[in-house]
C-alpha cells in the first residue's frame, strides 16, 4: 500500500534543518492495521504527515521517498503516486482521523453538512434523503442516533465527537486510514468503543490503517504490527504479540517495562528508563 | 416558555434604556446657560424693531407660554413625559418657530439616511471582503499592501478627511460642489442625479475611513480562525480554499461584524455631525448642530430621542437574532 524509503523530513530552512524524521525505511501491506508508537517529539506525527502528504506549516521531505500503491476508485486500475500529489486523493482514497478535540468540527455548522462537505462525488450520486437515510444507519453502526446529524458540535459529549469524526473518515469508503491519536484524553471506556470500531471498519472495508498513539495499550489491543519511533528513527518493526513478548531494541524494552501491570508493587516512576539508553 | 421569558426581559431593559435616556436629555439642556426665549428675543429685537420694558415682558411672557417653560422643572417634566409618550410629539421648534420637530426630522431623515446607510454598508461589504482575503493569505503581496493601506487611512478623523476632499475636489479641482445645493423637481431624474453627486464627497469621507476599520477587524478575526483546528482539518478533508473560505471562515468571522453593523447602523440617526457641517448637507446632524447653538430644546430632544430610541432598537434587535445566527447562544 504505502512504500516509505530512507525517508528524512522535517522543518526549518536549508541551511538549519531540523529532521524531524530522519532516514525511516517501512513498508505499509494492504489490509492491516499497523500502529506507530513513541514518545512526544519521536517524529510519529511528522511520519503520518508525510505519509497523509500534507506538506504545511514548514513540513518538508528532503530524501527519500513515500509512494503510494493504491486502486483507482472509479477505473479499479492500479494507481501510483508519490505523498507530494496525495492531496488530490484525499477524502476519496485517502482520510484522517485527527485527535479529537473541542475545536475540530465548526461550530457553527450542522453535524451532517460536516459529513458530507468533502465527499468524492460518488458518494453523493442519488437524492439527499438517500444520503441522509445512509448516513443516519452509518452511524447508527457508531451507537450514534439520527438526531446527531441536526446537532451542533456544542450539542454533543466528547465521546459523540471523536465518533463522528471517525465515521467522517469512515464514510467515504476510503483505502487508507490515517488516524492521529484518535483516542488521545477520551476515558477508557470510549476509548475501547472507538477502537472496536476502527478495527471493524478496517475489517469491512479490508483497507490499510495507520495508528499514531503515544499508549501502547491501544496498540496491544487492535494493531496487527507495530513500528517503534525514537529519535525521527524507527528502531523496531514487527508483529504486535512478538514486539511486546520479545522487544528486540533497547528503548522497546523500557517503553514496555514502563507499562504499569496490575499487581506489580508500587514504584518510582520510570523516569530515566528512556535516559539510559541515550 | 423560557424563551418567552428571556424577551420580556430584554424588552423591559429596552425601555427602561429609552426611559433613562429621556429624562436625561430633558434636564440636560435646561441646565445649559443659553435661554431660548431671551434668543428669540434677542432675533426680535435685532430687526430693529423697538420695544419697551412692557412690551419686552408681554413678549417673553407668550414665547414661554408658547414653547411650553412655563411651571418648574418638574410640571414641564409631567407634561413633557405626557406629550411624548401619548403623541409622540415633541413640539414645535423653538429656533424655528412654529414649524413642528418632527416635521424638520421627517425632512432631514432621508437625506442623513440616504448618505449613512449607503456609505455603512458600502463600507462593510468591501471592508469584510478585502479584510478576509488579507487574513486568509496575510503573506501574500496584496495582502500586505491592503492591511497598509487600511492601517494607514483609519486613524485618519474622518472630518479630516472630509476637509482634504472637499480642498482637493471641490476648490483645487472643482468635480464637486462645495456645498450640497439641490435642484430639480422632487423625484425627478434631474433631482435624483443631484442627491447622488452632492453626496458622494461626503459619503467617501466615511466610506474610506470605516473602510480602514472593516479591514482591520475582520483580517484580525479571520488569521485568528485560519489557525483553528476546525480550518486544518477542513484543509485536509480536501475542500478547496474557496469553499473553506465560505462556508467555514466566513460565517464565523462575520458573527462579530453583524453585532457592529447593527450598532452602527443605530448610531446612524446621529447623523454624522461634522460632515454634515462641512458639507452644509441637510440632515440630522445638521439638526443637531443647530438645536445646540441656538438653544432649541424641542429640535434637541426630539433628534436626541430618536438616537436613543435607535440605538436602542438596534442592539434589542441583535440580541434577539443573534441566537438565530449563531447556535451556540440558542436557547437550550
Amino acid at each position: 500500500m504505502i512504500e516509505i524509503k530512507n525517508l528524512r523530513a522535517g522543518y526549518g530552512r536549508p541551511d538549519a534543518f531540523i529532521p524531524a524524521v530522519d532516514d525511516i525505511s517501512l513498508t505499509i501491506g494492504d489490509n492491516e492495521i499497523i500502529g506507530i508508537a513513541g514518545e512526544s517529539g519521536s517524529g510519529k506525527s511528522t511520519l503520518l504527515r508525510t505519509i497523509y502528504g500534507d506538506f504545511t506549516g514548514g513540513l518538508k521531505l528532503r530524501d527519500g521517498s513515500v509512494t503510494g500503491h493504491f486502486k483507482d476508485p472509479e477505473t479499479g486500475r492500479p494507481l501510483v503516486c508519490e505523498s507530494s500529489t496525495f492531496q488530490k486523493l484525499w477524502w476519496d482514497v485517502i482520510s484522517y482521523v485527527p485527535q479529537g478535540s473541542m475545536s475540530v468540527l465548526n461550530p457553527i455548522m450542522k453535524i451532517e453538512k460536516q459529513v458530507t462537505d468533502g465527499l468524492p462525488a460518488r458518494e453523493k450520486r442519488g437524492s439527499r434523503q438517500e444520503l441522509r437515510s445512509r448516513l443516519a444507519s452509518f452511524l447508527a453502526g457508531f451507537g450514534l442516533p439520527e438526531t446527531v446529524l441536526d446537532s451542533y458540535p456544542h450539542q454533543l459529549s466528547g465521546g459523540m465527537r471523536q465518533r463522528v469524526l471517525v465515521a467522517i473518515a469512515a464514510f467515504v469508503n476510503p483505502q487508507l486510514i490515517l488516524a492521529d491519536e484518535p483516542t488521545t484524553a477520551l476515558d477508557v471506556v470510549v476509548q475501547k468503543r472507538i477502537l472496536l470500531m476502527l478495527v471493524e471498519i478496517q475489517r469491512r472495508l479490508k483497507n490499510t490503517l495507520v495508528l499514531v498513539s503515544h499508549d501502547l495499550g491501544v496498540h496491544y489491543q487492535i494493531t496487527d504490527r507495530i513500528a517503534i519511533a525514537y529519535k525521527g528513527k524507527i528502531v523496531e518493526v514487527g508483529p504486535t504479540d512478538e514486539v511486546f513478548s520479545n522487544p528486540q531494541h533497547d528503548y522497546t524494552k523500557a517503553l514496555i517495562a514502563a507499562l504499569p501491570r496490575i499487581g506489580q508493587p508500587r514504584q518510582e516512576t520510570a523516569r530515566g528508563a528512556v535516559g539510559v539508553i541515550v | 416558555m423560557r424563551l418567552l421569558s428571556q424577551i420580556a426581559t430584554r424588552l423591559i431593559s429596552y425601555f427602561l434604556v429609552i426611559a433613562f435616556g429621556l429624562t436625561t436629555i430633558f434636564f440636560v439642556p435646561r441646565f445649559a446657560p443659553n435661554d431660548p426665549v431671551e434668543a428669540m428675543l434677542a432675533k426680535v429685537s435685532s430687526t430693529g424693531s423697538f420695544m419697551d420694558a412692557a412690551q419686552s415682558d408681554a413678549l417673553r411672557a407668550s414665547l414661554t407660554d408658547a414653547f411650553g417653560l412655563q411651571g418648574s422643572l418638574l410640571e414641564q417634566y409631567g407634561r413633557f413625559v405626557k406629550r411624548v409618550l401619548l403623541t409622540g410629539d415633541f413640539g414645535p421648534s423653538l429656533a424655528m418657530y412654529p414649524t413642528p420637530v418632527s416635521e424638520l426630522i421627517g425632512r432631514a431623515l432621508p437625506w442623513t439616511f440616504g448618505l449613512l446607510l449607503s456609505s455603512t454598508l458600502i463600507a462593510w461589504v468591501l471592508g469584510n471582503f478585502v479584510g478576509l482575503l488579507a487574513g486568509w493569505r496575510p503573506n501574500k503581496a496584496s495582502s500586505r499592501i491592503m492591511e497598509a493601506v487600511a492601517i494607514t487611512i483609519y486613524p485618519i478623523p474622518y472630518y479630516i478627511l472630509a476637509l482634504v476632499l472637499s480642498i482637493l475636489f471641490s476648490y483645487i479641482w472643482t468635480v464637486f460642489p462645495l456645498t450640497t445645493s439641490v435642484h430639480g423637481a422632487p423625484w425627478s431624474w434631474a433631482f435624483v442625479k443631484s442627491v447622488v453627486w452632492n453626496s458622494i464627497l461626503p459619503a467617501a469621507s466615511i466610506v474610506i475611513v470605516v473602510f480602514g476599520w472593516w479591514v482591520i477587524s475582520v483580517k484580525a478575526q479571520t488569521t485568528a480562525l485560519a489557525e483553528e483546528e476546525f480550518i486544518r482539518y477542513a484543509r485536509l478533508k480536501g475542500l478547496s480554499d474557496r469553499r473553506i473560505i465560505t462556508r467555514y471562515i466566513l460565517p464565523n468571522a462575520i458573527l462579530p461584524q453583524i453585532t457592529f453593523l447593527a450598532l452602527q447602523i443605530g448610531l446612524m440617526f446621529n447623523g454624522s455631525i461634522v460632515t454634515e457641517i462641512l458639507f452644509e448637507y441637510p440632515g440630522l446632524g445638521h439638526l443637531i448642530y443647530t438645536a445646540v447653538i441656538q438653544g432649541d430644546y424641542n429640535l434637541l430632544m426630539g433628534t436626541i430621542s430618536l438616537s436613543i430610541v435607535a440605538v436602542a432598537t438596534a442592539t434589542m434587535i441583535i440580541d434577539l437574532i443573534y441566537p438565530l445566527l449563531d447556535p451556540r447562544i440558542r436557547a437550550r
